[in-house]
């Protein structure tokens, strides 16, 4: 049977369940908490004798097999021993807390909570796995979030909440990287073969900041100093959540951890120094504080860190003494602490006030509490019949044990002393001031004892206190061995619980602390007053919100410099960006910038392309707000890009760039008609300065890119195309025959896409007229003769020409530079000629003016050629060639081919038109003028 | 010259999705504005079908197709469920919003499914030109989602700012990818692999790695790349947003897969320092900037960052155990963010955006379910235990430290807590404080159920992540 599993599993029932019974009225959530308590603790005691008998039961469920993890629950005495405090103390709570919530407070939320948050801590001590022991924790920060923050209405509260989350939350996620790591190095997350793997995680590279991480987390919980802060903000919590949460469990659950990884972690000096060191400064600092602090929840919030840093000290010491103070520390201080803090709870239910400077002399209002408080405030200020007294007397034996094997070893003794001198210094302060003192000061009503069964829970702890401090030996002796074996992953060494142990350094140290205390309280006044003017000064809390405002200004700071920034601003941000990973790369990459090969010499002709081009572009640049200027050196460029594919013997390209640009020189003009004739101008000599700079860097950037690459050797694939485009297209001219033979099925795509642009702008043109602007920017209109007679003459007179150019062209282009896409411009350019100079209504009546029918006729003609090769029983678009002998002509090479090319030539013709057509119909001039402008019709 | 006739089964999915879109595009035209439901229910149709199909074929093989230019294998097939999943949802999630808006189109779904068939050939591709070609599909079906909403000046500035930068990207991208071509001689991831073990790598190859990374990294957000990114989000029309943030991530995803990890695997090194930067840099802005926002898209968008910086983490880690803890984390954040924004969808109304945090205060009061929901999504996406955002950094992190990189382990730890107090305060707002807006939420039950459904998977798979870790591992075989 499942036990472990069902004891984790039973509380995460209980608290839908108590959330439910709320309906059966307002103590149906603590009677149905409690049960379920009381269950688990059963099911926990029914296996309890395992770990007694040395055993240690492990039970897995599968969970998260493929990653190696698996829901798995681990007993043995360390788990019990806290599953124990947990489920024990936890039942009193509840108890407790039925008599301590108003009526106005929602019981079924408080005991929901509570539920949730004992099954999370019971995952964290019966966790076999690592990574789940990490998930509960998280869980246990969460739902102490939950409880401090359960009366929502105060801004306190829910302040203290979320610092609480903020601290033990992150804390938590340093010990996930923590236990990823640890369970890296030992390849294995499960516990069982953590600890047993000790000397190997010792001697890891890893060890230390493993450790830090670790400790980092278990800091975090277990309110060690510099973190301590958020403890005594937390008692804004309900006082039944601080006696359960902030003194029995949640804090513990650092030192737990700590305790759990001993075998692994311990005996280096790292370990000692920074358990230890933190420990002593955390004991030491936690004493000092608690004795300044004016609310009583206050003073036990300092007092429980001090004893948490008093049980680091001794987890630190590492000896096994010292590791059997610690698991005896641990049980002493939640009983003698949950006690005090249900004391405190009941003093402020019954006074209202937690105020010492208002609440004195209480003895004589409510003597049984108050003898309840006394004994446990004895307990905590380490007087001799109280348990307190017998751990704290172990830790003075191990800091006079441990003094000799180290430098300054004898500050030890003396440090702990004097953190022994402020503990019974404040648990003076406590007891005196709260219950003597005089006359309470200022209270709304006069103090009463609570309701009997309210201090039952108080009593059955502070019985406790008294059996363990006079009958060690007899109580607690066997839980106390089984936890310590537990700890050890061993047999607990020798050790003695009794009271008296003769005269030694450690009676000395007590006896010095005692009276010390008694000195350090009637002697106060000036302690008090120095304490007064530090003011708060170093405390860690104005840090915390110091850093959290801090964090917030950053963050606002950091926004407006990239958020929602301008377009070019990002533009600026991404090219930078890219360039300098760029750059990175190639710092990175350790090769020259230039390859082996030499590049090909430099000739004049090239050269003085080179210079053209740049000339050009510079003059496009300086001239850029005049923009009929700037578009016509864009052509320019265009027209020795032209020239530097001829001359490095692409006549092809050059061709088609010539054609291309021409179009698109008549397109730009056509846009500009709208815009003015003058660009804006630049905000100024730094923006221009800096554009200047990114173009710059930019050109250089991919010039020394390019001459990276083409000083290095480098296969061409055109070989393969050179020889085979004879035998297999039946043509000379390679660009055509891939064009039209090889990737016909890229080119059919093509100019299928092209005419479908060309349709969509045709649809988004065609009943689109806008005003252009009448007059330029010297206030002159337009010339009223638009059409020029002897232009228009002279374009009609150029027009067989041309078309005859584009068949020479179209026909030759399998052989020799040429094709049907150069000849559809020149067609194209030509016809559009006839629109400027003769106008549209004169040209639009001698010409076709629906060229959807030719861009159909096109496609159809392209997609024909492939379908008649389907329809002869070979792949689509398969081409065929053969030579015929023409008279008079000779021998003339015919390739299916062609017919293809003929589609591309229409459909390049018929989009190009429409396009350019409809761009121009929809300027106003357009549609005024009409008849012939050379004159007739 | 002949050619064979490829095998087309593997690409089914893709084939029916675009005839779908095709035939949804003619019969919407058919319709009237009141029967706008019917393109609805077709689009999600298709996404069924394509799921069952995808479903169907998927199996443990590696199958090439189309001349070895697209794959059909398990991270493919993961991937592809998850688009459609997470589309489905996105679409269920925005009918209600874009018809309060007047913008419940044609359009908006047939770009949505333009956009899936782009992600599915970005997932599938093989050859860095069907990439680009399903990166352009994907971004452009975007940039018009966009800019959907035409009458609104904040629209229409996220979309401009989105085409031109995208713009750029692309061609920064595409400028990497053609130096790798000349380098290499092949468009094909494993040729290209081949080629650089066969003749090594020089600078250009290092120039050309370092173009294809500012390519992809803009195109999932990664700092510095990001700035588009919160505009975008802002600006969109939160539907779209919603759709934005989730599958696109995961189609971004594949293409870091296929392309740095298969092609150019060899120059591992060269690439994962880059990553690297980009990996720390946007854990750093994206958590830290998160905090200044008072607008919840906004946060989310810088949370989409902080997010891709751990899945870049696991991506550098450059392990088959990084790539599948990156492709859980990427899933695991496309659900979150999905979650995130339909929670904007379930807040608005006709007339309200709900977009500021503000609208947040007080939904507890409001709707205790859509709270619930919202504590599920900040705790996951602040990687909170016993939800998917934990077992995903959790992932990560151990993929790092397996490589050494215990730094950048400690570093992401860090930047998670500063994460965990801007999703918390998101978690304040809506339990603790007094709602300003007291009018009820109003959503049909089909987006009440999805958005449920949402957030339970989001804590079914934090309970119980063994069937997706197993998943994601299976589909990394690199």
């Amino acid at each position: 049977m499942m036990s472990l599993p069902l004891v984790v599993l039973l509380p995460f029932l209980g608290a839908p369940l108590a959330a439910w019974s709320v309906r059966f009225g307002r103590l149906g959530a603590p009677w149905a908490s409690g049960g379920i308590t009381l269950v688990t603790l059963l099911v926990l005691l029914g296996v309890a004798e395992a770990p007694f008998a040395g055993r240690t039961m492990v039970e897995r469920l599968p969970w998260l097999g493929s990653a190696g993890l698996d829901l798995a629950f681990r007993l043995d005495g360390l788990g019990l021993l806290f599953a124990l405090l947990i489920l024990g103390i936890g039942l009193l709570v509840i108890f407790y807390a039925r008599y301590y919530l108003e009526a106005e407070d929602c019981l079924g939320r408080f005991y929901t909570y509570l539920m949730l948050f004992m099954g999370a801590m019971l995952g964290i001590v019966l966790s076999e796995n690592l990574v789940q022991l990490v998930v509960f924790w998280e869980l246990t920060s969460l739902t102490s979030f939950l409880l401090i923050s359960y009366w929502q209405g105060s801004e306190e509260a829910r302040r203290a909440a979320r610092m609480s989350l903020v601290v033990t939350g992150a804390g938590g996620l340093a010990l996930l990287a923590g236990v990823v790591m640890l369970g890296e190095m030992v390849g294995s997350y499960a516990l069982s073969d953590v600890l047993a793997a000790g000397d190997q995680v010792r001697a890891h590279p890893w060890y230390l900041p493993m450790l830090t991480l670790v400790l980092l987390g278990a800091f975090t919980k277990s309110a060690q100093f510099p973190f301590h802060f958020w403890l005594p903000a937390a008692m804004a919590a309900p006082t039944p959540v601080s006696a359960y949460l902030h003194s029995a469990t949640m804090v513990k659950a650092g030192v737990f951890l700590l305790a759990r990884l001993f075998p692994v972690l311990s005996d280096t000096p790292a370990w000692s120094g920074l358990v230890g060191g933190f420990g002593l400064a955390t004991f030491l600092l936690g004493a000092y504080f608690a004795l300044f602090k004016h609310d009583i929840k206050g003073l036990l919030a300092y007092s429980t860190i001090s004893h948490l840093g008093l049980i680091m000290l001794l987890l630190g010491i590492g000896t096994p003494l010292a590791a059997v103070a610690a698991v005896f520390h641990i049980i002493n201080h939640a009983t003698f602490k949950a006690s005090l803090f249900m004391a405190a709870g009941i003093i402020d239910h019954e006074a209202g006030s937690r105020d010492m400077r208002k609440l004195n002399g209480l003895w004589k209002y409510m003597p049984h509490t108050a003898l309840l408080a006394m004994v446990a405030a004895a307990s905590m200020a380490g007087v001799p019949l109280f348990n307190g007294f017998l751990s704290k007397e172990m830790l003075f034996a191990e800091a006079v044990g441990v003094q000799t094997q180290m430098a300054f070893g004898w500050l030890l003794p003396v440090v702990v002393t004097v953190a022994g001198v402020f503990a019974v210094a404040y648990s003076l302060r406590f007891i005196y001031e709260t219950f003597f003192n005089g006359e309470p000061v200022g209270l709304e009503h006069t103090p009463h004892e609570p309701p009997r069964w309210m201090k039952v829970p108080v009593e059955i702890l502070v019985l406790l206190c008294l059996v363990v401090g006079i009958l060690p030996a007899l109580t607690v002796e066997p839980i106390l061995a089984v936890g310590v074996s537990g700890l050890l992953h061993g047999p607990a060494p020798e050790y003695s619980l009794a009271i008296w142990h003769g005269f030694s350094p450690a009676l000395l140290m007590s006896v010095l602390a005692l009276a010390g205390g008694v000195g350090v309280y009637a002697f106060r006044a000036p302690l008090f007053a120095l304490a007064e003017r530090m003011g708060g000064r170093f405390e860690a809390v104005r840090f915390f919100w110091r850093g959290h405002d801090g964090l917030l200004r950053w963050a606002d700071r950091a926004n407006p410099w990239q958020d929602g920034v301008s377009l070019t601003t990002m533009v600026l941000a991404l090219v930078g960006a890219g360039g300098i990973v760029g750059l990175a790369g190639h710092l990175g990459g350790g090769s020259p910038l230039a390859g082996g090969a030499t590049p090909t010499p430099l000739d004049p002709v090239s050269l003085l392309l080179g210079l053209g081009g740049i000339a050009a572009a510079g003059a496009a640049v300086v001239l850029h707000r005049r923009r009929l200027a700037s578009v016509i050196l864009l052509g320019a460029v265009g027209l020795v890009i032209a020239l530097v594919f001829i001359r490095f013997s692409a006549p092809d390209l050059g061709l088609t760039q010539l054609s291309v640009e021409v179009v698109t020189l008549i397109l730009l003009l056509l846009a500009l008609y709208f815009l003015p004739q003058h660009g804006p101008a630049e905000d100024g000599a730094a923006r221009c300065l800096r554009d200047g700079v990114v173009a710059g860097l930019a050109g250089l950037g991919v010039g020394l890119v390019s001459w990276a690459i083409l000083t290095r050797p480098h296969e061409t694939i055109a070989d393969y195309f050179l020889e085979q485009a004879k035998p297999g297209g039946g043509g000379a001219n390679v660009v055509n025959v891939i064009l039209v033979d090889f990737r016909g099925f890229d080119t059919l795509g093509e100019i299928a896409v092209l005419a479908l642009a060309g349709l969509g702008i045709f649809a988004m043109l065609q009943h689109l007229y806008l005003p252009g602007p009448a007059k330029d920017h010297a206030g002159r209109g337009w010339d009223p003769d638009r059409h020029p007679p002897i232009m228009a003459s002279l374009t009609r007179l150029l027009l067989p020409l041309a078309l005859l150019v584009s068949f020479f062209i179209f026909l030759r282009g399998h052989q020799l530079p040429g094709g049907g896409f150069i000849a559809g411009l020149v067609t194209a350019v030509a016809l559009i000629m006839q629109y400027l100079a003769n106008g549209v209504s004169w040209t639009q009546a001698r010409l076709p003016a629906h060229l959807h029918g030719i861009m159909g006729t096109g496609l159809l003609v392209a997609t024909g050629t492939g379908l008649v090769a389907m329809a002869l029983g070979y792949p689509f678009l398969t081409s065929t060639f053969d030579y015929f002998h023409w008279p008079l002509v000779g021998e003339v090479e015919l390739a299916s081919a062609l017919a293809f090319d003929l589609g591309v030539y229409l459909v390049v013709v018929g989009t190009t038109l429409l396009v350019l057509i409809h761009l121009g119909m929809v300027h106003r001039a357009s549609h005024g003028v009409s008849g012939n402008p050379v004159g007739g019709q | 010259m002949t050619m064979e006739m490829p095998n087309l089964v593997p690409v089914l999915p893709e084939i029916v999705v675009l005839a779908m879109t095709c035939l949804i595009l003619v019969v919407d035209l058919f319709l009237r504005d009141d029967q706008r439901d019917v393109t609805y229910l077709l689009t999600q149709a298709t996404l069924v079908v394509a799921f069952a199909l995808t479903w169907a074929l998927g199996d443990d093989q590696v199958r090439l197709t189309l001349f070895g230019s697209v794959v059909n294998d398990p991270l493919s097939d993961v991937l592809k469920l998850f688009i459609y999943l997470l589309t489905f949802m996105t679409f269920v999630f925005a009918r209600p919003y874009m018809k309060e808006r007047g913008l419940h189109t044609g359009e908006y779904y047939v770009l949505g499914l333009l956009g899936v068939l782009g992600m599915m050939v970005m997932v599938s591709s093989y050859s860095m030109l069907l990439m680009y070609l399903g990166l352009e599909l994907l971004s452009l079906s975007l940039y018009a989602l966009v800019s959907l909403n035409r009458d609104s000046t904040r629209c229409s500035e996220a979309a401009m700012k989105y085409l031109v930068l995208g713009a750029v990207a692309s061609g920064m991208l595409l400028y990497g990818m053609s130096l790798i071509y000349g380098l290499t001689g092949s468009l094909n991831v494993i040729e290209i692999s081949h080629a650089i073990v066969r003749d090594g790598a020089d600078l250009p190859m290092v120039v050309a790695v370092a173009f294809v990374v500012v390519g992809l990294a803009f195109k999932l957000g990664a700092v510095p790349f990001h700035m588009w990114l919160p505009d975008v989000y802002e600006g969109a029309p939160t539907a779209i947003t919603a759709y934005l943030s989730a599958a696109p991530k995961l189609a971004g995803f594949a293409l870091f897969v296929r392309l740095l990890a298969e092609g150019l695997g060899p120059v591992t090194a060269e690439w994962q320092q880059m990553l690297m930067v980009l990996a720390v840099l946007s854990l750093f802005l994206g958590n830290v900037v998160a905090i200044a926002q008072t607008s919840f898209k906004r946060m989310l968008a810088y949370s989409t960052i902080s997010h891709i910086g751990f899945v870049l983490l696991g991506l550098l880690a450059g392990t088959n155990d990084g790539y599948s803890a990156a492709l859980f984390y990427v899933v695991a954040y496309a659900l979150m963010s999905l979650g995130g924004f339909a929670t904007i969808l379930y807040l608005a109304r006709r007339g309200t955006e709900a977009e500021s945090l503000d609208d947040l205060r007080g939904l507890n009061d409001r709707n205790p379910f859509a709270a619930f929901t919202v504590l599920i999504l900040m705790f996951s996406m602040a990687g909170i235990p016993f939800t998917l955002g934990f077992w995903a950094k959790l992932a990560v992190l151990r993929a790092l430290v397996q490589v050494d990189f215990v730094w950048l382990a400690v570093f992401a730890v860090v930047m998670s807590v500063i994460g965990a107090f801007y999703y918390l305060r998101v978690l304040k707002m809506v339990y603790f404080d007094k709602p300003v807006e007291t009018a009820p939420l109003a959503r049909g039950l089909d987006f009440r159920l999805v958005f449920g459904a949402n957030g339970l998977a989001i804590l079914g798979l934090g309970l119980y992540p063994a069937g997706l870790v197993a998943l994601c591992a299976g589909a990394i075989n690199v």
